[in-house]
């Protein structure tokens, strides 16, 4: 049995769905350019995917049919020799569709090998969001906004062959920039397209990230149902009632924090979060009433806080809340910590304010990003910008 | 005075909510569904389990509402719930309800009026569930509400066409090609007015919005108390299927409505009303928007050229200038007033 070489991509859920497809059937083809045998597939358990949620998809490649077919009777590569992670905001790890808790985006990378993050951020930023882990790796950052599209739409702005030429780099024994040029050339036609996987591949360098270097946040940890906790008619608890809660400083107790499917949790769910400004609320509850996710709790003020244990970060509060700038949603790369904002707010009005000032800021204005499909147009907008933001490096 | 033979039963008799203000805190579908990003699915299910109350028992049949809140033993469901196939929201809820009646009567649980709410998507309601729908709106004697969530599409299974998507539509059974650019050339159903026409003893039939909360939630409380199998439609933007940006998801709801396109109606003892901006358009006081704006904010008409758009038009148009009752029943004016049906 020869050597099976595997690739993980780590994306958004439909936003990002063509573009890892295309860039792991882009791996297969062009390796297949230097006689060696692959295959692209998505990972069962994250499908049907959903809006923003974790998935992942995968490319193997062997140089001989048996190992190929060895790797193809695994459910998914237990282990991969480079992780693509194509949106920073899953720096925090990814907590997909499917019940395996949240992971770290090293999770299956072996010792030694090549993390890319697709960011405008630099390494050590983004390891203040990736969990350490106890064997070295290899980080590189493949600078360029995040690209998104939808389900029916794609934005080709070439970040499926920068991919491929950083790759190229990070795992030559994979694939060779020449047989990426060469498919390229042969299967999408585009000679620009070439020239920004040369670019990409020329320019990307990764540096060693040592053991234990990283967020050092403990992973939460979920207990879940086995099929003997099942009552009887094959039933299980429902959610208790949630209940008033009290306030840290005037220790009065108020207002109404629901009980939540501690199952599954929107931490790595979302892309943005929603920053509130609990001066200028004016209680009218319509942030509350239209979350699709229950997450606002009722503070006992009775302004409404976004729980992050649950808040997916649609921004669906933003766009109802009828004052202006109360409810602000912010990349969530911006934030390392889950904590309540009403609470912070609570203890100290004015410095709340001041940091919920400089957040804002902070995340203004977000070259390129958008979260999907908003007008007809706006994708080939985009996309000049994004590649020269790509091409400066 | 003649005997009816029709047992009915008390109903719990909700109130309407007087104002978002007085909407109860309580939520009986919580957080941690694995949904989509801006699910309108989720938001009618959280305004449903929370304008029914805790006295109420919840039957959801296969689509994205089943499989995204049920996976991997979670839930967010704090009322009790149980999953019923895909054609049988009808069925399971009318068997839920005679059950609980024939508890009650055996005295082997406390006789107190109790909520069924059975669900179904467009999929499960207006395609396989609608023969269970339509015998269980006949049957007088049971308390229970179907509650139709549309999505218009399969959008559980990754977007197939549904008897309730739009014309002209992406999805992956009519993607758009070269030669032929609208593979699904079919209008959608008009499943309430079916529902109202088709079953004369039926009390409530009506349809609400995600983007109305508190109306939605006081139609789905008038509907549980008013007696009898009830049956509520409400359209549910998708942000992965309708491909937009999930913070779209509200707009787009109003916009469904001020289009004309998703009227806004109540059939209450065989009276129409219409209700909210629909109301305003009827009467002229609100002048429908062009269904441009609505259209061209999602994905799913990308391919949608001068020509679609006008088409599409035309067809709402209709519905609003031709139909003998506005956006309801798709009958035509001309053809009452030429031979009028009855004296």
């Amino acid at each position: 049995m020869g050597q099976l070489i595997a690739v993980e991509l780590i994306y958004r859920g439909v936003f990002q769905k063509t573009l890892a497809k295309n860039i792991t059937r882009g791996i297969v083809l062009a390796a297949h350019n230097e006689g060696k045998l692959g295959i692209s597939f998505g990972r069962y358990g994250d499908s049907p995917e959903r809006n923003g949620i974790p998935a992942k998809s995968f490319a193997i490649v062997a140089n001989d049919e048996e190992t190929l077919q060895a790797g193809m009777a695994q459910y998914e590569p237990k282990q991969v020799d480079v992780t693509v992670v194509l949106d920073d905001t899953l720096s925090k790890g990814a907590e997909s569709w499917a019940w395996y808790g949240l992971q770290p985006v090293h999770h299956a990378l072996k010792p030694g090998h090549t993390l890319i993050v697709i960011s405008l951020e630099d390494a050590p930023t983004l390891l203040q969001s990736i969990h350490r882990r106890d064997e070295p790796y290899k980080l590189g950052v493949l600078k360029g906004v995040t690209s998104f599209s939808g389900m029916w739409v794609y934005k080709d702005d070439h970040t499926d062959v920068r991919v491929l030429g950083a790759i190229a780099k990070a795992l030559p024994e994979l694939v060779g920039l020449k047989a990426v040029e060469q498919f390229i050339t042969d299967k999408l036609k585009n000679s620009l397209k070439v020239r920004s996987a040369q670019t990409a591949f020329e320019r990307f360098e990764s540096i060693e990230v040592k053991p234990g270097q990283g967020n050092p946040d403990e992973l939460p940890q979920f207990e879940l149902l086995k099929w003997e906790d099942m009552r009887e008619g094959v039933s299980i608890k429902g959610q208790p009632q949630g209940g008033p809660y009290a306030d840290p400083v005037t220790k009065q107790v108020g207002g109404f924090r629901p009980a939540r499917n501690g199952l599954f949790k929107k931490y790595s769910t979302r892309t943005q979060r929603p920053v509130v400004n609990f001066a200028t609320c004016t209680k009218c509850t319509l942030c509350w009433l239209n979350c699709p996710d229950a997450s606002f709790d009722v503070t006992p003020d009775k302004t409404y806080d976004a729980n992050l244990e649950a808040c997916c970060g649609c921004g669906i509060c933003e766009d109802v809340c009828p004052v202006k700038n109360c409810i602000t949603m912010v990349n969530e790369s911006r934030f390392h910590d889950n904590n309540s904002q009403w609470e912070a707010f609570k203890k100290d009005h004015d410095a709340y304010l001041k940091w919920l000032e400089k957040t804002i800021e902070s995340g203004q204005p977000e070259p390129n990003r958008a979260y999907g499909f908003r007008y007809r147009g706006q994708y080939k907008e985009q996309v000049p910008e994004a590649i020269a933001i790509a091409e400066k490096g | 005075m003649s005997t009816t033979f029709v047992e009915e039963k008390p109903t719990q008799n909700l109130e309407a909510f007087k104002g978002v203000k007085k909407v109860p805190y309580e939520e009986y579908y919580t957080s941690g569904h694995r949904t989509c990003q801006g699910c309108e699915s989720a938001q009618i299910m959280k305004l449903m389990a929370k304008a029914a109350g805790p006295r109420t028992i919840v039957l959801g049949s296969t689509g994205c509402m089943y499989v995204a809140n049920t996976s991997y033993y979670a839930t967010p469901w704090g009322v009790p719930w149980m999953h019923t196939q895909l054609g049988s929201a009808g069925s399971g809820a009318l068997g839920v309800a005679a059950a609980l009646r024939a508890q009650m009567r055996k005295g082997t649980m406390r006789a107190e009026p109790i909520n069924v709410i059975a669900f179904c998507g467009d999929g499960g309601g207006a395609d396989m569930g609608l023969n269970a729908i339509s015998a269980t709106l006949t049957h007088p004697d049971y308390n229970l509400l179907i509650l139709l969530y549309d999505n218009e599409t399969y959008a559980n299974t990754d977007i197939q066409v549904s008897g309730t998507s739009p014309y002209g539509v992406n999805t992956s059974f009519s993607t758009p090609g070269k030669v032929k650019r609208i593979m699904h050339h079919r209008w959608k159903k008009n499943v309430a007015p079916l529902m109202a026409a088709g079953h004369p003893t039926c009390k409530y039939v009506g349809t609400i919005s995600t983007s109305y909360p508190l109306q939605a939630m006081n139609n789905i409380r008038k509907a549980l108390s008013i007696g009898g199998p009830t049956f509520i439609h409400c359209l549910n933007p998708c942000p992965k299927g309708w491909d937009f940006d999930p913070l779209l998801s509200f707009q787009l709801g109003e916009l469904a409505v001020n289009t004309g396109i998703w009227p806004l109606y109540e059939i209450e003892n065989g009276k129409l009303k219409l209700y909210g901006k629909t109301e305003q358009i009827a009467h002229g006081r609100f002048k429908r928007l062009p269904v441009r704006e609505y259209l061209l904010k999602q994905g799913r008409f990308a391919h949608f050229v001068e020509e679609d758009i006008e088409f599409f038009q035309s067809k709402v148009d209709e519905m609003w200038e031709k139909w003998l009752v506005p956006g309801v029943i798709p009958l035509q004016k001309e053809l009452d007033a030429r031979n009028p049906p009855s004296p």
